[in-house]
């Protein structure tokens, strides 16, 4: 395939008129795209210059200054842990030292899970939090975290 | 103490995020009323109520409204929805209970300015406040509150959610908009501030999320009622983000000048545990940390807790206890301040970068103990020199931490270093 599937073309189609100019369309393409692909790919960023006149050079800067866009490819379930003030009182570290081993109990390659620390999620009154794709799970604790993950499956 | 609830008054209503529940409760009259008024009117009244502005600085929100050009043909509104001070929960539980009152409080604000065009800014990690919201605008555009001739008048004002993507300074209002324009989130230089050339150029007007929504009561019940609230100088109420380790951590609606301490150890039902309060950082990461004798008479305005030499910022109310590590904290903050600089001005690129090279310092045992008082010597010369006040930000609370709690980061690298350990 050497540009973006149909009803995603679409999507960035209508957010290229949605805003007084089709740059401030980047960060909502941008999330469109990270969507739809998992991540967002180098051929994307031509494609989206190729196709849809988005400039190669603002896409790109914008897709690796804010910290959400993944470049990489990246695992099925990716654990984002708040590892700022609240979280880290409440126990924050020592949480994901169980999800590191819950991690490291995998076979060699087969493990769906990434884990990495980030800052406050704005829900500091279930500290400690994390979100895992899109949910978000609160008061997460030594004794309930396996649990949690174990219901990701791929 | 009695107290009407504003922000809040939603709690324990069932389905309180339905539009048909917010009409039930007056929802939208209090827009019905303005749209008939001048805007010179709305903005009065507004200055009138002394409300301030909740996303930190507590800026008069009346005047900052009147500062847009009256010749001005194109003016937008930006509610600032990114929410991304640490310790800070309040715009969440707003969209969480009444996403219609944010929108009534911009349908005021935005005729009040003479806006067109309106967009809500909220961070991603949001994912279902932002659908919530989504809902609630549509709803609203359904019912007419928004779009072509609304609520039957001649005025159009339409409504936009524009959604960020994982960084702190966009919460900075130069920055978000910065970031709106589909840019990264750098912040711009001031003057010329926003109200006279902000988005695109245009005259604009940033507020955040709780400042908009307390807008509709006080349209409603008037500037009299709202100021019969609150201290003089603080009128009205906030919400407080009461985090750490307490009993019942949560948002709390409650008048401005309330007693601190009286919110930690009653309403949010005191310390777990049998655990010792060590210290409390009163307004997000931000505010510098205050100890258990500054804060035992100290009352939450924006006055007081400026003279007890912190402040209120966005109400976000930090409990410490008695074991819990300073020097964790300091390098937690330091990190995060390092981590979110956009990197525009030295100071605050290389400050926030020295900073957090000396704290890693200590868990490399390479830290001596006169580099607690570098660390202080270095925040102090981040203070006021750059494009936004991020680098303050982060000077701050690292000055009040190296200040009071010297002798125990001293221990603590004494005790990691080659000497100690
Ligand atoms: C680094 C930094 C981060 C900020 N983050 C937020 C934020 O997340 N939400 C917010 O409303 N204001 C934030 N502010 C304050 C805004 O710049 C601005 O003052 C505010 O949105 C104005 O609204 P108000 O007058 O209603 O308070 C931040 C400021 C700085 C310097
Ligand atoms: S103070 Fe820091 S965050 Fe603010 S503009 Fe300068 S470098 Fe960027
Ligand atoms: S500090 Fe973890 S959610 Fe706020």
């Amino acid at each position: 395939m050497d540009t973006f599937a149909p009803d995603l073309q679409e999507k960035i189609q209508s957010e290229l008129t949605r805003y007084e100019t089709p740059r401030s369309a980047i960060l909502p393409v941008l999330h469109l795209i990270q969507d739809y692909y998992e991540w967002i790919q180098p051929d994307h960023v031509a494609w989206l210059e190729r196709d849809f006149g988005l400039s190669r050079v603002h896409v790109q800067e914008v897709a690796t200054f804010y910290s959400m866009y993944r470049l990489e490819p990246c695992k099925p379930f990716r654990i984002l842990f708040c590892d700022n003030l609240v979280c880290a009182m409440m126990g924050a570290e020592k949480v994901m030292d169980k999800i590191r081993d819950h991690i490291g109990s995998f076979p060699e390659g087969k493990c769906p899970f990434s884990l990495q620390g980030v800052p406050c999620l704005g829900v500091c009154d279930g500290a400690p939090a994390m979100l895992v794709n899109k949910d978000r799970h609160l008061k997460v604790n030594r004794d309930n975290v396996d649990a949690i993950l174990a219901s990701y499956k791929v | 103490m009695e107290f009407p609830k504003i922000l809040t008054r939603f709690e324990n209503i069932p389905n309180s995020r339905a539009l048909a529940t917010y009409e039930k409760h007056g929802g939208y009259e209090a827009a019905r009323k303005v749209l008939g008024q001048k805007p010179e009117e709305v903005i009065a009244l507004v200055k009138d109520s002394g409300l301030r502005g909740r996303g930190g600085a507590g800026f008069p929100t009346g005047l900052k409204w009147s500062f847009v050009p009256k010749s001005a043909d194109t003016v937008y509104l930006l509610c600032n929805n990114d929410e991304g001070e640490p310790g800070t929960f309040k715009d969440r539980y707003i969209l969480e209970l009444s996403p219609h009152m944010l929108i009534e409080g911009m349908i005021i604000a935005a005729h009040a300015i003479g806006a067109k065009k309106a967009y809500i800014y909220t961070r991603c990690e949001f994912y279902d406040e932002i659908r919530w919201m989504n809902e609630a605008i549509e709803e609203a555009y359904k019912a007419g509150y928004l779009g072509a001739n609304l609520l039957g008048t001649k005025l159009h004002i339409d409504l936009d959610h524009y959604i960020g993507a994982g960084a702190y300074i966009c919460g900075e209002e130069t920055g978000l908009i910065s970031s709106l324009e589909g840019k990264k989130g750098q912040p711009k230089l001031k003057p010329p501030f926003p109200a006279v050339s902000g988005y695109l150029g245009k005259p604009t007007i940033v507020n955040n999320t709780e400042t908009l929504a307390a807008v509709p009561w006080i349209i409603t019940h008037g500037a009299a009622a709202y100021k019969a609230m609150g201290t003089e100088k603080s009128p009205g109420t906030k919400l407080f983000c009461v985090s750490g380790p307490v009993k019942k951590p949560g948002v709390f609606e409650r008048p401005l000048g309330y007693p601190l301490k009286k919110l930690i150890f009653e309403d949010a039902g005191g310390m777990i545990d049998g655990k010792q309060l060590k210290a409390v950082i009163p307004g997000g990461a931000s505010a510098p940390v205050l100890l258990p004798a500054e804060i035992e008479t100290l009352t939450l305005d924006y006055e007081a807790i400026a003279a007890a030499g912190s402040m209120l910022g966005s109400g976000a109310v930090m409990v410490i206890p008695h074991d819990q590590p300073m020097m964790e904290l300091l390098r937690i903050l330091v990190n995060f301040f390092h981590h979110e600089s956009c990197g525009q001005c030295t100071p605050c690129r290389e400050g926030t970068g020295w900073l957090a090279n000396i704290v890693q310092g200590v868990e490399e045992k390479t830290a001596l103990p006169e580099d607690i008082e570098k660390l202080y010597q270095i925040a102090l010369h981040m203070e006021g020199r750059t494009i936004c006040a991020l680098s303050d930000a982060a000077a701050m609370p690292t000055k009040a931490i190296t200040k009071k709690f010297a002798d125990e980061l001293k221990q603590t690298i004494y005790a990691n270093s080659r000497l100690g350990g």
